[in-house]
């Protein structure tokens, strides 16, 4: 898998290619307008990461001349400006994403992940880990075949986990994730610690080979029994 | 007090002395003039007397139905010596027709006949009762100050209106203002240079504070984007050290830490973006959004997050309350006055949130009243929460304001009890 990576700021770059090479992706990084530009006409990529605030030009103009290079690429539009006429425009270009500055490097990968199942499979977004099944659309979940059933929050909850596997997900990101924005305030996090809780119970019940783990006090991961092993 | 109603009083309160003063000229000037008119009557009637007394003619009736009297006496020399051959003066006089003194006018004239013996004519005639005039006079003049008054002030008011007309305007004008919202130049009245001269001086500090507005409203937008690459790239890197795997239980408990701090510098940045883009109007986009619905969806949600607060809780729905907002920016102002409250209750506290009339209420306990000037404001935080952004209760007044609803803070009855008025 290639993933061209468009973003201006050195250490922002830096940190992606990193992400993404640990996650076995292969990775170029464009820092300017021109260099894109000239990227996107002579290869191809999997995936583009790009941001749309250039020094030398707007990203939606590459977006706009990637479309017209008949070029297959998933786009992922990274923007500064969290507003929803910059989302509508990108999308309505023809973007897959649009991924909001400041991001999580799990929701990064999550949406990367996303996008390529989404091309590669003609819209089957099924995620499969160990021997766990999630279909995000139909909200439904299956363990060796046979149908797990899960209430709303721990559906939610499990289908942010298997977005990020091998992820430690810091408890109060979990919490503004699933409960919404103002739960990351909360005193403690007894309500997530609840939901997780009859979440694992029902997992072990059903046999899976997925399992979410506390790390100390801060969070949880989520890791593949079987891997362990 | 209003301009007017101060000058009135001023008006008033100067037409007063002047009124009397010229009430005391206008008396003494009527007196006057009548006792010059009398004496002048008593002096033709004592030298028609005199007259004929010497020439030995036979002496006018004492009464000749006139009410004017005289009487002549012989005196020595001697009382010729001390008094005054002609003397005026004023008295009461016993009229036996009438049966009554009344108030005349007495002249006193010492003549000689031929035989060289003295005389003394005193010649009375009934005058004007000097009190019944000083009353009429009195009267007249109360009367015609409160006309006078009546007429000046209407003038005054007439005229003050019609000549201040561009200072009302001006004033209905500034009313209207709020910085980041002209709705319009300001009324320039070019006839009168005071005016035009205050019209001219307001355009300008309108338009510097405009401008000052506009350019603190972008630094803090500028700001909060170019903070929002480094912010990635600092949460970026401390994920990849969580992610290391070998770290002790220590170190992971500071990353972590510092996870949580760095999102709250993030929340506290998108918190100032929102800002920033209501204030620009950048929700255009409205639906018909039910704000009893988003209570009813959003309250469980904050009873499930503060749980452990053992907080109870009140929803009183009188039914649907629906309004024409932008959906998030209805979302944001029910979420973020629920948050305040069950953030700021303490303990086993009570958390009220009631929909009614077009009115949202929520109602939390407190101990005292907070600063209801300040408490909109950003930052402004009576006790510090961690984890507060302290921008909560600004975003409600921002969406207030934007459309125009009526958003007020009051304290009940130990407590607080935020109101939001749709009009």
């Amino acid at each position: 898998m290639k993933i061209l990576i468009v973003e201006d700021e050195p250490s922002l770059r830096e940190v992606m290619q990193r992400a993404l090479q640990q996650e076995h992706y292969v990775v170029e990084t464009a820092a300017t307008y021109a260099e894109a530009d000239a990227r996107v006409a002579g290869y191809s990529y999997d995936c583009i990461l790009l941001d749309i605030m250039l020094p030398d030009g707007n990203g939606l103009r590459l977006l706009e001349h990637i479309k017209q290079l008949r070029k297959r690429e998933n786009v992922i539009i990274i923007s500064a400006r969290d507003s929803l006429e910059d989302k509508v425009l990108g999308l309505e270009q023809g973007a897959d994403d649009y991924l909001p500055k400041p991001f999580h490097t799990a929701e990064l990968l999550a949406r990367i992940r996303s996008v390529l199942r989404r091309g590669r499979s003609g819209g089957d977004l099924t995620i499969d880990l160990g021997n766990v099944s999630l279909e995000p659309e139909g909200r439904r979940v299956q363990v060796g075949g046979a149908e797990l059933p899960l209430l709303k929050k721990e559906f939610d909850i499990l289908l942010y986990f298997m977005q990020r596997p091998n992820h430690l997900i810091d408890k109060s990101v979990l919490a503004e994730a699933v409960w919404g924005d103002h739960a990351d305030q909360a005193d403690n996090f007894h309500f997530v610690y609840a939901q997780i809780k009859n979440l694992r119970h029902k997992l072990s019940e059903a046999g899976a080979t997925i399992e979410i783990r506390a790390v100390y006090g801060f969070g949880y991961k989520l890791v593949t029994t079987t891997a362990d092993e | 007090m209003k301009l007017i109603y101060r000058i009135a009083l001023r008006l008033s309160l100067l037409l007063l002395p002047l009124m009397a003063l010229w009430a005391a000229l206008f008396y003494y000037a009527m007196v006057d003039e009548i006792n010059d008119e009398a004496d002048d009557a008593l002096e033709d009637y004592s030298e028609l007397i005199i007259v004929r007394m010497l020439a030995g003619r036979e002496l006018p009736a004492l009464n000749s139905g006139s009410n004017n009297n005289y009487s002549i006496v012989p005196v020595n020399e001697d009382y010729v010596k001390t008094h005054p051959r002609i003397h005026y003066r004023d008295a009461e006089v016993f009229i036996p027709e009438k049966e009554e003194t009344e108030p005349a006018r007495i002249l006193t004239t010492i003549f000689q006949d031929r035989e060289g013996h003295f005389y003394k004519l005193t010649v009375a005639t009934p005058t004007f009762e000097k009190d019944d005039l000083f009353r009429a006079i009195f009267y007249w003049i109360i009367f015609l100050y409160l006309l006078l008054l009546l007429t000046v002030l209407g003038l005054t008011v007439w005229v003050f209106r019609r000549t201040m007309q561009p200072l009302y305007a001006l004033l209905q004008w500034l009313d209207g203002y709020t910085p980041g919202r002209v709705a319009g130049p300001v009324p320039v009245d070019a006839t009168i240079p005071e005016f035009h001269r205050l019209s001219v001086t307001t355009q300008q500090a309108v338009n510097r504070s405009e401008e000052l507005f506009e350019r603190q409203k972008q630094f803090i937008g500028n700001a909060s984007h170019e903070l929002q690459t480094p912010l990635a790239i600092l949460g970026n890197r401390l994920e990849w050290l969580l992610d290391c795997g070998d770290l002790k239980e220590e170190q992971l408990g500071e990353l972590v830490k510092m996870q949580r701090t760095l999102s709250h510098v993030v929340r506290l940045n998108r918190t100032l973006l929102l800002l920033t883009k209501i204030e620009n109007g950048q929700f255009p986009e409205s639906s018909e959004v039910d704000i009893a619905a988003i209570v009813s969806e959003q309250l469980p949600l904050y009873d499930e997050i503060y749980a452990s607060r053992g907080i109870v809780q009140t929803m009183r729905i009188a039914g649907p309350l629906v309004v024409e907002m932008n959906e998030s920016l209805a979302t944001i102002l029910v979420t973020n006055l629920l948050k305040n409250a069950y953030v700021h209750t303490a303990e086993q506290g009570h958390v009220e949130v009631s929909v009614h009339d077009r009115t949202l209420e929520v109602y939390n306990d407190g101990t005292a009243p907070l600063d209801a000037d300040h408490i909109f404001e950003r930052f402004y935080q009576g006790t510090k929460k961690e984890g507060s952004t302290g921008l909560g209760l600004a975003l409600v007044s921002a969406v207030g304001r934007y459309y125009g609803l009526r958003v007020a803070y009051r304290f009940v009855e130990g407590r607080h009890c935020f109101t939001v008025v749709w009009p």
